[in-house]
């Protein structure tokens, strides 16, 4: 069996101080493999995004154990977490959360570049990851002058560009339409198909859920169920559909 | 360029009002700091010439002079005791007091500060001459005046007469930027004429220029006059320029007055330039989050905001040394030079440097606290 690529084990995350304290997550344990594209659906207020937080580093449990690539984050310090995230962890965001001022391979060359990697590979590497979403033509594209399913592509390739094991994504369709969150969906599942990267995409979109090889439901900050699926439901990056 | 670089000088470019006015904010501040400096440069040199000019070893003084333009005068045996040294070559009078010149063309009297010197010594003479010759002073009745105190003294050209003490005093010699730090105009006569003028004992002076033979140890020739001559003062021509700037500089508030508008000049371009890379950084604050989310050191992120500092302060300083400089030319002729020299560009360029970068403080503290789950908050 493959070691997992992120496992958590009884976590638990109280937010807050005094009286408005919360317990945001209670007790979950989960492992993601590579190779595979988890969904975690769960009403709002139910603790993905503080999961998600906990799993990619940025937030450390009040209690239980993370490990990354079997490495605990436990009494890890913040820039001790900060190099987790950078040498494992991709993150794609809801707003994508580029840089308005860069190019779109600039973009992507920014997340080898916080990673020390500044060599002149770097740029053929970003290339080389925008031609996987599709976007070779547009490397030169300020995110203005990118759609809004372009710019989310560019997110996913500064997300791979770092051969990150683990890709976390909030609510990576929400801010776009039907054939955009389906052609990003896709460019997902191809990505999850490499057996060296697990994939976690939270969620609340049920169109996407043909894309996923497991589902994991959350609520009250607990793992309520899980589900196995075929997965995959479109393997093929769809065009961009401009908003 | 890296990339760092890249982004950070696009974060600058990218609000272009902002940056116009973090440049204002330094241009005005290195443009004040420049003029206060330079002009404190520009009386340095002015308090300082004369000294500089008579090339002395060591200068035989009144007790307690403060400055050149001292008026108490030593009788004269100095020289007499300062001769006979093993080392002294040769033992200068000069002489100088304040009197008044009557003006050729409506007879009304302003000071002066007169300077008498040893024509043919080698000592003081006046310099920068544009017409007649120092040599021309030992004809009768000749001084020397410079050319920005004409209107001053009612003078057209060479050759006119004025009046000082009731006896003929003739322009025999203009001379090109020699300035007084008090205003008052210089007057160089021969030093018999100036004694007379003054109506000084004939072997007085103000001061007695020596100059030793080369190889001298100036400290033991120096210990040796000191204890020889207790009314007296002997410096070295360091000493002397100290103790002058000491007086016009400081003593009478001029220097503080100057560096306390440069101070000035200092801490409201940092107050600009950090109020405007704040901004600038809290305008950024997401993009700064989403850096530490995706793994940047905080190292990373204060290099940035630093690199912003710094290419603002290059722009900034870049245009304000150019103000400066013309500054500088502009001012060459009047009353009060800025004078503006590689080493204070230099200082300048560090100072703008430095103020920026701790104008960055404000801006890395405000990153400091960023907290990068703020990403899924938007």
């Amino acid at each position: 069996m493959t070691e997992p690529v992120i496992e958590a084990v009884d976590v638990v995350k109280f937010l807050g101080h005094g009286p408005g304290r919360v317990e945001a997550l209670r007790g979950v344990s989960l492992s993601l493999t590579g190779g595979e594209l988890t969904l975690l659906m769960g009403p709002s207020g139910s603790g993905k995004t503080t999961l998600l937080s906990i799993l990619g580093c940025i937030l450390s449990p009040s209690s239980g154990t993370v490990r990354i690539l079997g490495r605990s984050t436990a009494g890890a310090l913040p820039e001790e977490l900060a190099q987790l995230r950078r040498e494992h962890v991709g993150f794609i965001f809801q707003s994508y959360h580029l840089f308005p001022t860069l190019t779109a391979v600039e973009n992507v060359r920014l997340a080898l570049d916080v990673c020390g990697n500044r060599s002149s590979l770097a740029a053929v590497k970003a290339h080389a990851a925008l031609a996987t979403v599709g976007l070779g033509a547009k490397t030169k594209a300020f995110p203005r002058e990118l759609s809004s399913g372009e710019q989310q592509r560019v997110a996913i390739a500064r997300a791979i560009v770092g051969k990150a094991s683990a890709i976390l994504a909030d609510e990576p369709t929400a801010a776009l339409d039907s054939a955009n969150g389906q052609a990003i969906m896709s460019l997902l599942s191809e990505i999850a198909k490499d057996p060296s990267r697990a994939v976690l995409v939270v969620t609340h979109d049920p169109r996407i859920l043909p894309f996923a090889n497991r589902i994991l439901r959350i609520e009250d900050g607990r793992l309520i169920g899980e589900e196995r699926c075929a997965g995959s439901a479109l393997t093929t990056p769809q065009p961009d559909a401009r908003e | 360029m890296p990339l760092v670089l890249t982004l950070a000088s696009r974060n600058l470019f990218h609000d272009r009002v902002r940056f116009v006015a973090t440049l204002v904010g330094i241009i005005f501040s290195v443009t004040l700091v420049t003029g206060q400096l330079g002009l404190f440069l520009g009386f340095e040199r002015m308090v300082t010439a004369m000294i500089d000019r008579a090339h002395a070893d060591l200068w035989i003084a009144p007790v307690d002079t403060k400055s050149f333009e001292a008026t108490a005068l030593l009788d004269g045996h100095e020289r007499f005791q300062a001769l006979p040294i093993d080392g002294v070559r040769e033992v200068i009078p000069v002489i100088i007091g304040f009197t008044y010149w009557r003006k050729p063309n409506d007879g009304s009297l302003t000071p002066v500060l007169l300077i008498g010197v040893q024509l043919g010594s080698g000592g003081l003479q006046p310099w920068n001459v544009v017409e007649g010759n120092p040599d021309d002073l030992s004809t009768p009745d000749a001084v020397a005046i410079d050319q920005s105190y004409f209107e001053r003294l009612g003078i057209a050209r060479i050759g006119e007469y004025g009046e000082i003490a009731g006896q003929k005093a003739r322009v025999a010699v203009v001379t090109k930027g020699i300035r007084s730090f008090t205003t008052t105009p210089f007057v160089f006569a021969a030093l018999d004429r100036a004694r007379s003028y003054m109506k000084a004992p004939p072997s007085s002076a103000t001061y007695f220029l020596v100059r030793l033979a080369p190889g001298t140890n100036v400290e033991a020739v120096r210990s040796q006059l000191a204890a020889d001559l207790s009314a007296a003062d002997v410096l070295t021509s360091d000493e002397f320029r100290r103790r002058s700037r000491s007086f016009w500089l400081f003593g009478t508030g001029a220097g503080a007055a100057l560096f306390g508008s440069a101070l000035l000049g200092v801490v409201v371009g940092t107050v600009i330039v950090a109020q405007t890379l704040y901004s600038s950084t809290k305008d950024h604050l997401i993009e700064f989050a989403t850096l530490r989310a995706m793994g940047s050191s905080r190292g990373y992120i204060y290099t940035v905001i630093l690199c912003q500092a710094v290419l603002s302060a290059l722009i900034g300083f870049s245009i304000a040394a150019l103000v400066g400089v013309g500054l500088a030319k502009a001012s060459a002729e009047t009353a009060l030079p800025v004078v503006v020299t590689p080493v204070l560009i230099l200082g300048l360029l560090v100072l703008t440097v430095g103020m920026c970068a701790v104008s960055a403080i404000s801006a890395i503290v405000v990153v400091t606290r960023v907290d990068p789950v703020t990403v899924f908050a938007r």
